[in-house]
């Protein structure tokens, strides 16, 4: 503690110098903290996913449709808990470039408990939805987007004709959910009743089942019990747990991994090598202060010890500040993967860089002043 | 001229003692170097995905969509009103005297890839018998062309290598039926890009699809898109839209290529700033173990001015050999490597373009990380300076 005084007047011999390295470690941990934190946030999000709901479509891309009579026999599959399906349209709303996609599902509680953090319905909307017919429910987003309110009817535009001739869906907004996932604005939930009865062909079909396995271990095995179970029926499935779902979406962003690492090392070895020429400048222009100390009786450890300190208080003080500045700025880079938050060990990682940066810069410096010469350094050579 | 003569002399005499100052030097290339190359090779992303996507594009071909549709997914065309358009006036006509329109219609299909076998879907589309009039650069490396009526497809060699059951002789399952790959090809500069083409009707059939999304046409000349497109909206039994192919192909990228470059753009500033600071910290410390030798040419009567400018010039120069290595090195590294963000796929390309783009940002990093060391330079009161040890 007693050398503190000492570290600072070290610190404010030069004030510019030391406040431009403070600026460049600083804005390199921004960079770290945000693509790190991409990184380990998308890993997280996975990891949350849960292994036990089943996605049920269709075992070829524009396949055969699902019949909704299906349901009882994928109910009765051994493992599956419970069962539900959804069907959707892709609407406009006054113009085609403000897409609007309609979630069709039974209103039951099974969407309710499915996956309550990305896609949570209040009991009383999906009563309101129970109760009226052409109901929807909307997110305050799409409301403050459109203008919408509860109470409101609204038209929308789709290519699925409906019994009387119309392409025109008119909806009455009857509650509101909330949906962390898609992060657009785009999406509605209406009754599949509704959908159902009302368009004039597809009748009795569904475009996916959900399913809980009973045993979040034996997803894989009940999957694959569904898929026998249909595989000779008019519409074959192809099943897969949201985890894998999430993990094969995240997989195409397989380069980010790369492209985060290349990054980051780029940023670490510039910054590594300019506090390192920084250090060793100083060093070098204190010879004469530092051969004073040393003939006052500092020992070659605590001569090290000084300038590290330096190097250290300086590297991690600007990384906390620079991971400050990333946590502020983390909402503006995540904004194109919804839901995504700053993990907290980022900030641990990222002191921890800091450290190693100032470990590894100050080293040579450090040792330089550690085994000067005193008589050679007072006489300036 | 006086002002040439010294700022000559003072660069000279700048560089000469770079050996001696090698780690701030070092400093400044090295950052960079960093800067330049991330930038470079992330634009390169953006750069790949536009050429794969606008590489083919040609100023005498349209589309023609339905009215109400965003793009060709939405886009619905009734057999009906493909054949009037068939007959509209400016387009052009193949060797036999026929239209050359070419009704397509696009499922989607999936594939296992290679290797991981894991699901991968894409389109598979019917086309019309004018596509290899309307697509001269499809070229065919092996095989032949679909025959109509049968369940034959071509597949882009793109496709064959990532992908299974899509090389040459094999039989791919597409909605529970068996298809026979007839031919594999090229298509002009998408290289990266899964094609898969079929006959028309035999997808139509097989899908159960009764209309197209869209027709592609040849004009006679680029300038006949006007012409076309007036006699589409005069005619009221035509509820359609005739798009260019450029705009079609730069909406299907536009979201993609948008967050490529945000994420360059903010990634590289980043790196800029710290590697201006460093280049500022690394200059001030070359200009203060300059102090005496600066301080003493001023005492002989160089100007500030000359001083002032042979730093910046020094700052300058030292961050163009950055550039070269960073934009070189992202070459070396990235030219010509796959990527697949987001579920599209193309091939980076560092352009000489966006060496150039480098260039200019390392120019801008040293002009600006040398200002004040610059005015520093200048300042040196002499008599301090000549005092100093």
């Amino acid at each position: 503690m007693k050398y503190l005084p000492l570290i600072w007047s070290g610190m404010c011999r030069k004030p510019v110098r030391t406040a431009l390295i403070f600026l460049q470690v600083c804005v390199a941990f921004v960079l770290f903290g945000v693509l790190q934190g991409m990184k380990i946030g998308m890993d997280r999000a996975i990891a949350d996913v849960r292994a036990d709901v089943l996605y049920i479509g269709p075992a070829v891309v524009g396949g055969p449709r699902l019949r909704i009579a299906e349901l009882n026999q994928l109910e009765s599959v051994p493992g599956v808990k419970t069962a539900s399906f959804a069907d959707g349209m892709l609407t406009y709303y006054q113009k085609p470039t403000q897409s609007v996609y309609v979630l069709a599902i039974p209103p039951s509680d099974f969407f309710r408990t499915v996956a309550p953090r990305i896609f949570s319905i209040q009991p009383k909307a999906l009563e309101a939805l129970r109760k009226t017919r052409t109901g929807i429910l909307i997110t305050a987003d799409i409301g403050r987007k459109y203008g919408w309110h509860i109470g409101d009817k609204i038209p929308l535009t789709t290519s699925t004709v409906q019994t009387n001739g119309s392409t025109t869906w008119t909806f009455d907004i009857v509650g509101m959910f909330s949906d962390h996932e898609s992060g657009e604005a785009s999406l509605v939930v209406a009754n599949y009743s509704y959908l159902d009865e009302a368009r004039a062909l597809d009748k009795g079909t569904v475009d996916h089942f959900y399913a809980i396995a009973s045993d979040p271990k034996q997803a894989a095995t009940v999957s694959d019990a569904i898929d026998r179970t249909f595989a000779n029926s008019a519409s074959p499935t192809q099943t897969s747990s949201f985890r894998e779902r999430s993990q094969q979406a995240l997989e195409s962003l397989g380069d980010l991994n790369f492209a985060i690492r290349w990054i980051l090392s780029a940023v670490l070895a510039a910054v590594v090598f300019s506090t390192s020429t920084m250090m060793m400048q100083t060093v070098r222009e204190r010879t004469p202060e530092l051969a004073v100390l040393k003939t006052l009786g500092f020992g070659n450890g605590t001569v090290f010890v000084l300038v590290a300190a330096e190097a250290l208080l300086v590297c991690i003080t600007a990384s906390v500040t620079g991971l400050a500045l990333a946590w502020l700025a983390f909402p503006l880079a995540a904004k194109y993967i919804a839901g995504l938050s700053m993990p907290m060990v980022v900030v641990g990682l990222g002191i921890l860089g800091a450290v190693l940066v100032a470990l590894m810069s100050v080293s040579v410096p450090g040792l330089r002043a550690a085994k000067l010469n005193i008589v050679d350094a007072l006489a300036g050579r | 001229m006086n002002f040439l003569k010294q700022l000559g002399m003072l660069l000279r005499m700048n560089l000469l003692g770079l050996p001696q100052n090698l780690g701030m030097a070092c400093t400044t290339v090295i950052g960079v170097t960093c800067a330049v190359g991330v930038l470079v090779s992330m634009l390169a992303m953006g750069v790949g995905a536009r050429r794969a996507a606008m590489g083919n594009v040609r100023p005498d071909r349209a589309s023609v969509l339905s009215a109400g549709a965003v793009g060709p997914e939405q886009s619905n065309i009734s057999k009906d009103v493909a054949g009037l358009i068939e007959e509209l006036p400016g387009i052009r006509r193949n060797s036999r005297g026929q239209p050359i329109a070419v009704p397509e219609v696009s499922v989607f299909v999936s594939a296992r890839r290679k290797g991981s076998g894991q699901l991968v879907g894409f389109p598979l589309t019917g086309a019309g018998a004018r596509l290899t009039d309307y697509a001269p650069e499809l070229h065919l490396t092996a095989g032949r062309m679909f025959r109509p009526g049968l369940r034959e497809l071509i597949a882009s060699n793109a496709c064959a290598h990532q992908y299974r059951d899509f090389s040459l002789g094999d039989r791919p399952l597409m909605q529970g039926v068996e298809w026979l790959v007839v031919g594999n090809f090229d298509l002009g500069h998408t290289t990266g890009s899964c094609f898969v083409y079929a006959d028309l009707d035999t997808v139509l059939s097989a899908f159960k699809r009764s209309s197209y999304n869209q027709v592609d046409v040849m004009m006679r000349s680029p300038t006949s898109f006007d012409e076309l497109s007036n006699a589409i909206k005069g005619n009221p039994l035509l509820p359609v839209r005739l798009e260019h192919e450029a705009e079609l192909a730069a909406a299907g990228v536009r979201q993609i290529n948008g967050i490529l470059n945000f994420v360059s753009y903010f990634v590289g500033t980043i790196l800029a700033v710290a590697a201006t600071i460093g280049a500022a910290n690394s200059l001030y410390a070359l200009v203060d173990n300059r102090r005496r030798e600066l301080a003493t040419l001023r005492a002989i009567g160089f100007s500030g001015a000359p001083v002032m400018a042979a730093t910046l010039s020094e700052a300058i120069l030292l961050s163009v050999p950055g550039a070269l290595i960073g934009a070189a090195l992202a070459w070396l590294l990235f030219n010509g490597r796959a990527a697949s963000p987001f579920g599209f796929e193309f091939h980076l390309a560092v352009s000489p373009s966006l060496a150039l783009l480098g260039i200019i940002w390392a120019l801008c990093m040293g002009l600006i990380g040398g200002l004040t060391p610059a005015i520093r330079s200048a300042r040196i009161p002499v008599s301090e300076a000549l005092r100093a040890t």
